[in-house]
Formats: C-alpha cells, sequence, structure tokens
C-alpha cells in the first residue's frame, strides 16, 4: 500500500496492514492493542488508518464510521456515552443550540442515562449513518441500497483506566457487538497487558491482540528524521531544507545517547527539538559571516547582490560540531527526559557562544561544560525560617534512624561518653540488610520529634539565641523553645508544604500525631551544612 | 414535641434543652473583679485613652501605608513577569516538539498568603470583552481552591463553570439538561468558546488566554490534578489554557517534580517565578521604613524591638504577616503604656491640659522636661499653670522636631556607614565584620547598634580604613557620598550643607593624576577625610535617648512580649497548674491582703492532685493519690471552717468572696455547701465522702484531658505520668 509511506506509518508498517485490513474486511468484536513504548503515537496511527478508510470510497467493504475517545477524559459513565455518539456522528455542540448532544430531529430521546440508552443510542446512530449515506448515494448515483451498510468503528485510548473509573462499563464495552447486535468493533489502545486489567471470571470475550514491538534504533532515527519541521522561509534559519543532511547525522547520534534510556520517538524528538537550533547556530554564524563578507565585497564591484544560499555544511564542519556538542547531548538527555526544565528554556540557557566554529578548537569551552550546575541546590530552602530547617532535619533523622537508637544517639550522660553507633557486624548469613535511607521514611509520633528537635537544638543552635538570663538550668532555654506554638505551627506549615507527611487521621485526638520525612538525604544534607550540624554522625547508618 | 425529653425515647433523636441562665446558682460570683487597669493610669489624662488611640492610628497607619507599598514594590517585577509570559505563552514556541505543551507557571511564594496571586489575577483578567480599549491581549482567569477539587468532576465542572458562567460575556442559551453536554464536559468549554469567539469576531492574535489559577496547589490532591492536566492538553489545540500554581513550598526541591510522574510533567511546560521572600523582605522593610532618609516613621522603634523581630523572623516565621503583626503590636503597646505618649504627633489644646484632673499628668511631663529633675511639689499648680503653660507646648513641639531632626542624622549616619561598607566590600577588602556573631543576622545586629549606639568602634576603624585609602580610590569614595548627599531630599540636603562642603573641598583638593601620587597629597588628604569622617558620623548617631521625651517617640529598651505571640504552651500549662492564683483575677481584697505564699490546701483540686502528682514515681496508684488528696480537703474542711469562724466573728454582714477565682470553682461550690452544711448544722459523713470522690474523679480528668496522664494495663489500679523534671 503507498500510504504506507507516510512518515507517520514508520516503524509502525506492521501495526497498519493488520488494522487496516482487519476493518475493511471482517473485524472481530474486540481488538486489543498494547503498545508499551508509546501508546499515543499508536493511538495516532489508528486514528489515521480509520481516516484513510472511513475517506475512501465504498468500495467491495462497507461504510466505516469511527469514533476515538480517551478513557481518562471519559471519567464518568455519562461523558464516554455522549463523546462516544457524538464523535460517531461527528456532531460539534453548539453553544447557541444550549450543548445540545447528538439526537435525531425530530426525537428528543435521552441516550446518556444509563448503558440501556446508550444501546438504543448507537442503534439510533446506526440507522442515521445508514440513512446519510443512502440519502447521499441516491443523489449522487443511485447505488445499490441494500448493499449499503455502516459499520462503527470505536476506539478507546488509555483503556487502561477504564479498569478504576468505570469498572462496571469494561464487560458491555467489551461485548458490545453482542449486545447492541450492530457491525461494530471496539478497539482499546493501552500501555497495560489485557492480562492486567481484565474483568474477573472470564465475563469479557477474550479480544483479538495486536502487539506493537518497541521500535528499533534505526525506525526511531528515522521517525524522527522524517518530522524535520521544515520551514518554508527561504533565509537561513535553524530548519533550511539544506541542514536537513546534518540534521540526520545529528539524530542519529542523538538516539544513539538516548537509545539506552526512552525507546519513545517523542522523547527523542523533545530532546532533539531543544539541541538543534543550538547546535546548528555555528553554522548559521558563519554563514552569516560569509554573506557580510561578501556583501562588502560586492558592493565593491557590483549592485546586483544576491544573498548567498546556506549550502550543506562540510563533512570537516560537521565533525566539529560533534566534537563541541556531542557532550551536551547526555546533559540534554539528563535535564529534559525527566523534565527538570522545559525545552524552550533549556534551548535559551544552553546556546552556544557566537561564532564558535571561527575560533580555535583549543580555546573553545565544550558546551555542555560551560555552564556546570549554574543554580544552587539550597537556594530553595532559603527561605525557610531557622526553625524549620531543625525541624525537619530531626524529622529526617526520626525517619532513618532506629526508634531504639535514639538514646545512644542523642543522650548525653553526665561522664561525656562518647556516643556508640553499634558495631558494624561482618557479613553473616542472610541476605543483607538495606539501610533505612533507601527503604524509605518511616512514620515517627510527634513527642519523639520534639524531643530529637530539643537535642540538636541544645547543640547546635545555643549560641545564635537571643541573651534569656531568665533561664538558669541547663537545657531550660532549648526546653521552652521546642514547646512554644511556633514550632507546632512551623510543623503544621511543613506539613501543609508536603516536606513533612501526616501519617495519621486528622480528626484523631487521642494519642500523639505520627509524621513521616519529606525530603531526601541531600536536602537534608545541605540544610545540616548551613545550620552546621554534623549529620553523619547522628545517622545510625552514616552514608 | 414535650417539654420534658424522654432521653430513653429511641425514636427521638434531637433534644432541646433551652438555655436558663447559667448553671450555677450563686448569683454574686459575677465578674464584678475589677479588670486588669494599664499601668500608669494614675498620671493619664481624662481623655488620654481617646487622644492615644487616635495618635496610635495616625502613626500604625503611616507605617503601615508605607510597608504596604514596599511590598508592593517588592512584588511588582514579578508581577509584571508573570502577567507578561501568560500573554506570551501561546508565542514563541520552540519548533519541533513533538506536541503541544500546556504552559504552566509556578509562583514560589512562601512569604506572603493570597494576595500576590489575586494581584496577578486582577492585572490579567479581562473584565469584558466589549470595550474597544482591550483585543491586544484579553485573558480570562477563574481560580481553583482546594476545597473545589475533591474528585476530577468537581474540579472540570468548577474550572468550566469559572469561565462560561460570565454571563456578561456571552448569555447563556438554556437547552434540556439530560440531553446536553455534562457541565463538567469539557467540550462544553470548547463549544463556549468557538461561540466567544464567533460573537465577538476575534482575531488570531487577540484570542483570549484562558488563565487557570491553582491556589494552595499542595493541597489539591495529585491524581486528581494529574488527570485535569491530562485533560487541557488533549484540547491544547482548541482552547488556549495556561495555569499558574501557587506554591509555598520552597523552589528547591520543586514539589511539582517531587510529586507528579513524569508523563505528567512531559505534558507541561513549566516556568517558575519566585516571589522575594526570606531576609531580604525584612531588611527591605527596616531599611525602608525606620533607615530611610525619605521617611519619618512616628514612632522608631527600639533596638530590644528589633532585635526580638529579626529573631522572630529568621527563626520562627518568615512571612510578610508575621512583620505586620510583629509591628502593629510594637505599636500598640507604646501607644497603651505610656501616656504621655498622646503626644506623639501633636499636642493636645491647652484647655485639655489646663484643667485640674490633667494635673498629675502635667506634673509627670514636667518632671520628664526637667533634667535634672527638680522637686516638682516645691511649684503649686496654681502658680506654674497659667503663665507656663504655653511654653511648655512650645518646649514640647520643640523637643518633637528635635527627636525627629536626631532620629534623621542617625538615618543618615546609618546610611552613610552602610554606603562605606559597600564601598569598602567591593574595593576588595573586608571591611566591617558585620557578620561576627555565630548565626548572627548581619544587617539587622547593625540596625540594633546603632540604635542603642554602640557603634563607635566600627566607626573609628571604618575611619582607619578611609586614612589608608589611596587617592584613587578615596575619589570614588567621595563621589559616592556626593552622590548620596545629592539624592536627598533638598530640605534635608542644606541641613548637611557643611558636610557636603567638606566633600567638596576634598575632591577638589585630590591631585588631578590620582594613580600616581608622588607627593602625598591623597594620603594627607585621606588622613584629614578620614579623621573628619569619624567625628562627623559620631556626631550625626548620638543615642535617641539623649533627647527631652524620648519615651514618646521611642520605644527604647522596653522588650516585645514575645510571649504574647508564641508563647510556650507546655510551660504555661505547667505553670499555671502550679501557681494558679497568679493567673487568676484578684479581688481588692486580695490585693489588700497581698498574700503571696500559699498553703496546699488552699489550691483549686486540679492543682492539689498536680502537686501530689509531681511527687510520685513513674506510676501512679490510683488509690493512693485519692487518699492524699482526701487529707488535702480535710484539712481545707477544717481551715475554712475556721476562718469563716473567725469572719463571722469580725464582720457578720459580708460574705467572703476569697473563693470565686479561675480554677476554683469547684472549691467556691464546696464553700458555699459548706455554708449550707453549716448552717443546716449537721454532718453527713457518707455525702462528703462521695463530694470528695467527684472533686477528685473531676480532677482527674482534666488532667487526664490536659494530657498529663497516660493509661497502660501494666499494672492494676495505676496510671502512667507522662511529664518528669518539671522546674517549679
Amino acid at each position: 500500500m503507498d500510504h504506507s509511506s507516510d512518515p507517520l506509518y514508520l516503524g509502525y508498517e506492521q501495526l497498519h496492514a493488520e488494522v487496516s485490513t482487519l476493518v475493511a474486511s471482517y473485524p472481530p468484536p474486540f481488538l486489543y492493542i498494547n503498545d508499551t513504548t508509546s501508546p499515543r503515537v499508536s493511538g495516532a496511527v489508528i486514528g489515521s488508518i480509520l481516516e484513510e478508510i472511513q475517506n475512501k470510497q465504498p468500495g467491495p467493504s462497507k461504510r466505516v464510521h469511527f469514533a476515538r475517545i480517551n478513557a481518562i477524559a471519559c471519567f464518568s459513565a455519562r461523558l464516554l456515552y455522549d463523546s462516544i455518539l457524538n464523535s460517531l456522528t461527528r456532531w460539534e455542540p453548539s453553544w447557541n443550540d444550549g450543548c445540545a448532544n447528538w439526537h435525531l430531529e425530530d426525537d428528543e430521546q435521552r441516550w446518556n442515562e444509563n448503558f440501556d440508552g446508550f444501546i438504543h443510542g448507537l442503534r439510533a446512530v446506526s440507522t442515521y449513518l445508514r440513512r446519510k449515506s443512502t440519502g447521499k448515494g441516491k443523489g449522487k448515483e443511485k447505488m445499490s441500497v441494500d448493499d449499503e451498510d455502516v459499520r462503527l468503528v470505536i476506539v478507546v485510548e488509555r483503556a487502561e483506566r477504564l479498569r478504576e473509573t468505570l469498572p462496571e462499563l469494561m464487560v458491555p464495552l467489551t461485548r458490545l457487538a453482542e449486545l447492541t447486535q450492530l457491525d461494530l468493533t471496539m478497539i482499546f489502545i493501552s500501555s497495560v497487558r489485557w492480562e492486567d486489567i481484565r474483568p474477573p471470571l472470564g465475563a469479557s470475550p477474550d479480544p483479538y491482540f495486536i502487539d506493537v514491538p518497541p521500535p528499533t534504533k534505526e525506525i526511531i532515527a528515522q521517525r524522527v528524521t522524517s518530522k524535520f519541521p521544515l520551514s518554508n522561509d527561504p533565509s537561513p534559519g535553524p530548519y533550511h531544507a539544506s541542514l536537513r543532511g546534518l540534521y540526520t547525522h545529528f539524530v542519529s547520534v542523538l538516539c544513539d545517547v538516548c537509545y539506552p534510556f526512552t525507546h519513545d520517538p517523542q522523547e527523542i524528538e523533545y530532546i532533539a527539538a531543544a539541541r538543534w537550533p543550538g547546535f546548528v547556530q555555528p553554522v548559521l554564524d558563519q554563514h552569516q559571516r560569509a554573506t557580510e563578507a561578501d556583501m562588502d565585497l560586492d558592493t565593491a564591484e557590483e549592485d546586483e547582490s544576491r544573498p548567498k544560499q546556506l549550502a550543506p555544511p562540510s563533512e570537516d564542519v560537521r565533525m566539529r560540531l560533534s566534537r563541541l556538542f556531542n557532550a551536551s547531548l547526555n546533559t540534554a538527555l539528563e535535564d529534559l527526559y525527566p523534565r527538570l526544565t522545559n525545552a524552550a528554556d533549556w534551548a535559551e540557557t544552553h546556546k552556544p557562544e557566537p561564532d564558535l566554529l571561527a575560533k580555535h578548537p583549543g580555546h573553545v569551552v565544550k558546551a555542555g561544560e560551560a555552564k556546570v550546575n549554574a543554580k544552587g541546590d539550597s537556594d530553595g530552602m532559603e527561605a525557610l525560617p531557622r526553625m524549620s530547617k531543625f525541624i525537619l532535619i530531626a524529622a529526617f533523622l526520626a525517619s532513618t534512624n532506629p526508634h531504639s537508637s535514639d538514646l545512644r544517639m542523642f543522650g548525653r550522660g553526665l561522664d561525656e561518653k562518647k556516643r556508640k553507633r553499634r558495631a558494624r557486624k561482618a557479613v553473616g548469613s542472610g541476605p543483607a540488610k538495606i539501610p533505612q535511607r533507601l527503604v524509605g521514611p518511616v512514620a515517627f509520633p510527634l513527642d519523639r520529634l520534639l524531643a530529637i528537635l530539643g537535642a540538636l537544638l541544645e547543640e547546635n543552635d545555643v549560641e545564635a539565641r537571643l541573651p534569656a538570663p531568665e533561664y538558669t538550668i541547663p537545657g531550660e532555654y532549648t526546653d521552652m523553645e521546642t514547646s512554644r506554638v511556633g514550632v507546632y505551627t512551623a510543623i503544621m506549615d511543613l506539613t501543609s508544604m508536603r516536606l513533612l507527611h501526616r501519617t495519621s487521621a486528622i480528626d484523631r485526638i487521642d494519642g500523639p500525631p505520627t509524621f513521616k520525612c519529606g525530603i531526601s538525604y541531600d536536602v537534608t544534607m545541605t540544610l545540616a551544612r548551613e545550620l552546621g550540624i554534623p549529620l553523619n554522625d547522628l545517622m545510625w547508618d552514616p552514608v | 414535641m414535650s417539654t420534658q425529653p424522654n432521653l430513653d425515647d429511641a425514636n427521638q433523636t434531637v433534644f432541646y434543652i433551652p438555655f436558663s441562665g447559667e448553671d450555677h446558682d450563686d448569683d454574686d460570683s459575677s465578674p464584678d473583679v475589677p479588670l486588669p487597669q494599664p499601668l500608669h493610669t494614675d498620671r493619664d489624662l481624662p481623655e488620654g485613652q481617646q487622644l492615644r488611640l487616635q495618635a496610635y492610628a495616625e502613626a500604625w497607619r503611616k507605617c503601615l501605608d508605607r510597608i504596604k507599598s514596599i511590598i508592593q514594590a517588592l512584588h511588582a517585577p514579578i508581577a509584571a513577569d508573570v502577567v507578561h509570559q501568560v500573554h506570551a505563552s501561546y508565542d514563541d514556541v520552540l519548533p519541533g516538539l513533538p506536541y503541544p505543551e500546556l504552559p504552566v507557571i509556578t509562583i514560589t511564594n512562601p512569604s506572603s498568603s493570597s494576595t500576590f496571586l489575586n494581584e496577578v489575577a486582577a492585572q490579567i483578567d479581562s473584565p469584558d470583552l466589549d470595550s474597544d480599549a482591550l483585543f491586544d491581549a484579553p485573558a480570562f482567569t477563574t481560580h481553583l481552591y482546594p476545597t473545589d477539587s475533591l474528585n476530577i468532576s468537581s474540579t472540570m465542572k468548577t474550572m468550566i463553570a469559572g469561565f462560561v458562567d460570565r454571563s456578561h460575556i456571552l448569555e447563556k442559551v438554556k437547552g434540556r439538561p439530560a440531553t446536553s453536554l455534562a457541565p463538567y464536559d469539557i467540550e462544553m468549554l470548547v463549544a463556549w468558546y468557538t461561540a466567544v469567539r464567533e460573537a465577538y469576531e476575534l482575531k488570531e492574535a487577540a484570542q483570549p488566554k484562558l488563565v487557570v489559577l491553582l491556589h494552595d496547589f499542595e493541597q489539591l490532591d495529585m491524581l486528581v490534578i494529574q488527570d485535569l492536566f491530562y485533560i487541557c492538553s488533549l484540547h491544547i489545540q482548541r482552547l488556549p489554557l495556561v495555569f499558574i500554581i501557587s506554591l509555598s513550598s520552597p523552589s528547591y526541591p520543586s514539589y511539582l517534580h517531587v510529586t507528579y510522574p513524569r508523563s505528567t510533567l512531559a505534558l507541561l511546560r513549566v516556568r517558575n517565578f519566585a516571589v522575594p521572600s526570606g531576609k531580604r523582605v525584612l531588611e527591605e522593610v527596616l531599611l525602608k521604613t525606620f533607615f530611610d532618609v525619605g521617611f519619618d516613621p512616628d514612632i522608631v522603634i527600639g533596638p530590644a524591638v528589633l532585635s526580638s523581630l529579626a529573631d522572630h523572623f529568621t527563626r520562627q516565621d518568615s512571612s510578610v504577616d508575621s512583620i505586620l503583626n510583629f509591628l502593629h503590636i510594637t505599636h500598640l503597646k507604646h501607644f497603651s503604656s505610656e501616656p504621655l505618649t498622646l503626644l506623639a504627633n501633636s499636642t493636645p489644646p491647652s484647655s485639655l491640659l489646663f484643667q485640674p484632673s490633667a494635673f498629675k499628668f502635667l506634673d509627670s511631663l514636667i518632671t520628664r522636661m526637667q533634667t535634672p529633675p527638680q522637686d516638682p511639689a516645691s511649684l503649686p499648680a496654681a502658680e506654674w499653670a497659667p503663665q507656663s503653660l504655653p511654653a511648655l507646648v512650645t518646649a514640647i513641639d520643640t523637643a518633637r522636631s528635635d527627636f525627629r531632626s536626631r532620629a534623621r542624622c542617625l538615618r543618615i549616619g546609618f546610611r552613610i556607614i552602610k554606603l562605606i561598607q559597600e564601598f569598602m566590600k567591593r574595593q576588595g577588602y573586608k571591611g566591617l565584620d558585620w557578620n561576627r556573631h555565630p548565626g548572627g543576622l548581619g544587617i539587622f545586629d547593625v540596625m540594633t547598634d546603632i540604635l542603642r549606639g554602640t557603634l563607635g568602634s566600627d566607626i573609628k576603624f571604618l575611619g582607619t580604613m578611609v586614612r589608608k585609602l589611596r587617592a584613587g580610590q578615596l575619589g570614588s569614595l567621595l563621589e559616592e557620598l556626593h552622590g548620596y548627599f545629592n539624592s536627598m531630599p533638598s530640605e534635608l540636603r542644606a541641613s548637611e550643607q557643611e558636610a557636603r562642603m567638606k566633600l567638596v573641598f576634598t575632591l577638589n583638593a585630590l591631585p588631578e593624576d590620582m594613580e600616581e601620587d608622588t607627593t602625598g597629597v591623597g594620603s594627607q588628604l585621606a588622613g584629614n577625610f578620614g579623621e573628619w569622617l569619624v567625628g562627623y558620623l559620631n556626631g550625626l548617631i548620638a543615642p535617641l535617648e539623649k533627647t527631652q521625651l524620648w519615651e514618646v517617640w521611642f520605644t527604647g529598651l522596653s522588650p516585645f512580649p514575645t510571649e504574647l505571640i508564641n508563647p510556650s504552651v507546655r510551660s504555661s500549662i505547667v505553670s499555671g497548674l502550679l501557681r494558679p492564683h497568679e493567673f487568676s483575677e484578684l479581688t481588692e481584697e486580695d490585693e489588700q491582703e497581698n498574700q503571696t505564699d500559699f498553703s496546699l490546701w488552699e489550691y483549686p483540686d486540679t492543682s492539689i492532685l498536680f502537686r501530689r502528682y509531681l511527687d510520685s514515681g513513674k506510676m501512679i496508684n490510683v488509690y493512693d493519690w485519692f487518699e492524699s488528696f482526701q487529707s488535702v480537703l480535710e484539712m481545707q474542711r477544717k481551715n475554712i471552717k475556721k476562718r469563716l469562724a473567725a469572719e463571722a466573728r469580725s464582720r457578720p454582714q459580708s460574705p467572703t468572696k476569697r473563693a470565686g477565682k479561675g480554677k476554683g470553682k469547684a472549691k467556691g461550690k464546696a464553700v458555699q455547701k459548706m455554708d449550707r452544711e453549716e448552717e443546716d448544722g449537721e454532718e453527713d459523713e457518707d455525702r462528703l465522702k462521695l463530694e470528695v470522690q467527684a472533686r477528685f474523679m473531676r480532677a482527674l480528668q482534666e488532667l487526664d484531658y490536659i494530657g498529663f496522664i497516660k493509661h497502660t494495663r501494666r499494672k492494676a489500679d495505676h496510671v502512667q505520668r507522662t511529664a518528669f523534671d518539671l522546674h517549679d
């Protein structure tokens, strides 16, 4: 088929062939498409296949009408019914109509009340579509009315969500063809396997499975390259036609870097979009300079100065660019894949210095190494009041240290004995114990938090306090500080910021509330360094 | 419904018990106890309270307006950025992205409440589309609060209704709700938006943005918001939505990135804006309110208040509101504790001062104004009042303007010191060691020092440094100082004429070629200038306490009542239990007796029980506890009987009021009962026992409720203590 040359189907030829053949001939009532890498792309592919079939002149096959809905967007049964019916009939609710749903002209029947109504609705849609197409046919060329029949296809994307939002509809939706007695096909697209979301007791029929394999590196590279957003502007820009060859090389290198981490072509496309303008900038700068130089020469000789065409860069330039930018590809992946920043801002901050190619290679600071973590990590925490920082550290210690260790870690006897940490036992039998820091925080009662807070304050905060001669007994000042209203308010504030997690119910009044620490070791470490607390000495399992 | 509730009727679930007055029979215990009076009332004017309230209101309004404008100025650039970002959110999209992203603006705002967000919303929102002036960048806003977002349908409904229900933009067309789109269907918003665009024939560029403001983002349910973002991103091509998120958590670690999965983040284009917060805000507010030459606050806060404020702000609560509260309380306290403060803004008309009831006020006033104080008794009021009253008023006015100009000098001095210090830092010198205290507060300590008048050594050091400057450096320092003087308001500039002359002379005397100073003129000049500077600065920063009547405008060393806004809960409860009499309102009788030492039987029941609690071990046997309680009550009964008998003998008419105080309600009743019992003349042992038991139970429950008792089943009849080592 000639359609498979469409860049959208790259890597999805198999899916395209299978689905289009099935839908055009004798489709099973229930199809399940499982794409673990990029269900979004699969959805787009299926949509485009169905569009294609629908627009084709009805040959031997029936007229196909389809609806493509999303299970997350349809979070209630009513929304699901409305979307399917409106989408099948291509009905667009209009505001001036009071946003009415699709209905037959004379009929004011309600289709979205329950599943029964929905089935009636589907049948009405089918009749309406049949009548519509025959009407059209009659007007044109008088086709045989009997043969003209419609086939309905309903595509549900992110189908795994149906199990949570509308579990009671799973079974009827999968048996929709039986229930409506129509020529109807249900297609579920999901990143989850059918076995994991199948309703119990075998209530749903087994679907026709289509598994989409993860794309290979070459396919990804081809897909990304084919999406090159060619600009129509003849003036040189990052998406100028002559740079296409360079782009292909760029993408293949980028794929090499990213392939171990993600197979989603859209992710790689995203990273490419962020890096490419910077990557190609030196070439554009060079061209700009060359043109200016030419203009200077030209004006001396002849007036007719035509802007020089941007030529594809030479192999040598390509090598130099690769050398300059390859390191930054890793940075791009690290920043952009977890979306620590967005592509536009990343592209802005990682712009290369102008005229990079004109400089001597030895003098050039490689992009990527240029800005080593410009933003400090602790500046965000700066705004917290001092007491809140102490509370957070105390919470971290309470969440990581076992509670039986508190006396040994924080207790200070009269004889000033050094606190003894548990002696590291030689690896004995049995599985190695995973340190608490890696297992995750444990819940602790408020009292324990306050006690640890008191110990921390007594050792690290005494000098910074305002003088208070009225407290004479050692530790009395700290005792007053930890029981102040401000401390409780700070704890509640931190909880509302989700830096502490409250694990006990809000409405429970007997017994102390329990909390969990919500910050990581690194953040705690920064805070501790700022406050001068030797955090590693206070941890039962130091890092 | 019958008036007599039948509590056994299972069908009747609600009973109405009409209020029938207070639930005690002793009517004379109503609060005729005098409220605590402010200090120094004896030397107040009769209208003093009213006048001071006026003076306070004016002073505080002035201060508040100033702070508000400072905060607004701090916020303005960020707000402008956010507004610009909203309008530009769909322009300049990076080409080549796989799918359009949902623009999200996060605002990290830990220090102030929702005011900033509302400010931004007011700037973004176009009230209606009819006026001709707009259409360069219209936008609609709607707000989402945590209470609206319990599940996805209510969230969607609130969001859609927020846009659609603006009836003045587009008339709502009534349809049959059952056969129309659900109100939580985003298609409804699409239909509305399409209709708006058609109705107003909007061009592509003038499409209004739909801005959703998410308040208290941390409180919103993560799963709901995840779905909200997903659904909105599906429709991004038809609906130009922009989300503004208000975060109170710090920008690092970012709440959004910690909490939301990558799949959701991949749909968004997040840009972060941080509202200024932390120390910087306080510094800005203090510098521009109390240390700014262009602003004269009515009340100058003293070093004690300043250091408490700095400590509270950096340690406990770094919000703008806490600064406002703190200064507000300072103003209130200042005006309520000192009668003379009614002179803060203006002197009251002499008709008010010239009346017999004002004598004590005038007396104290004159005492303060005469330094050294003479014996006021030697001047009978009738003699000095007629002739010296106008003089007195003038003297007060002079004192006021004296104080103002002295305070201004202080501010100029501070600014010059700060300027020189910053200059030294820029030149690469260490300068004054302003962060010398461990955990010190930098500039706030300097502010405290200058108000205390203990900055002398710093000035000396500055002088030494200036003396050692090279000619070139001296030149640029002089230029800066000159620039600073020129930036002052003109009337102030005139008052500092002498200093400016000195600057200009020194500047002119500097050799032309500053870098190669062979003649030694430069260093000589620097030496001279340094010396002059020390003298000049020392003159400027003379302590404010040396002016007359300074306590009217300066809070001085009077401390800030920190316990009021940040009390220690535990110690308050414990000291309340240990010394209940200090918390109760004293009757006049008590004051006369002025008894400070109470024996145990005089305490309320809960306190008696608590005393015994402190004497016990880790576990308390409840029966032993009860026995000891009983013995105290026994003693109490005997003593009260004895006292009543004594009082009855001396004053048969007035019944005692000793009992009706604070927590001692139970005791009060006991006394009443005892009265009656005595009248009856019979001693019912059983009833007494029952009463003791009831009082014990009540006190025990009270302690339990406060949290001093832990019930464990480890030992029969025992409860566990929860508080130990309480310092008396």
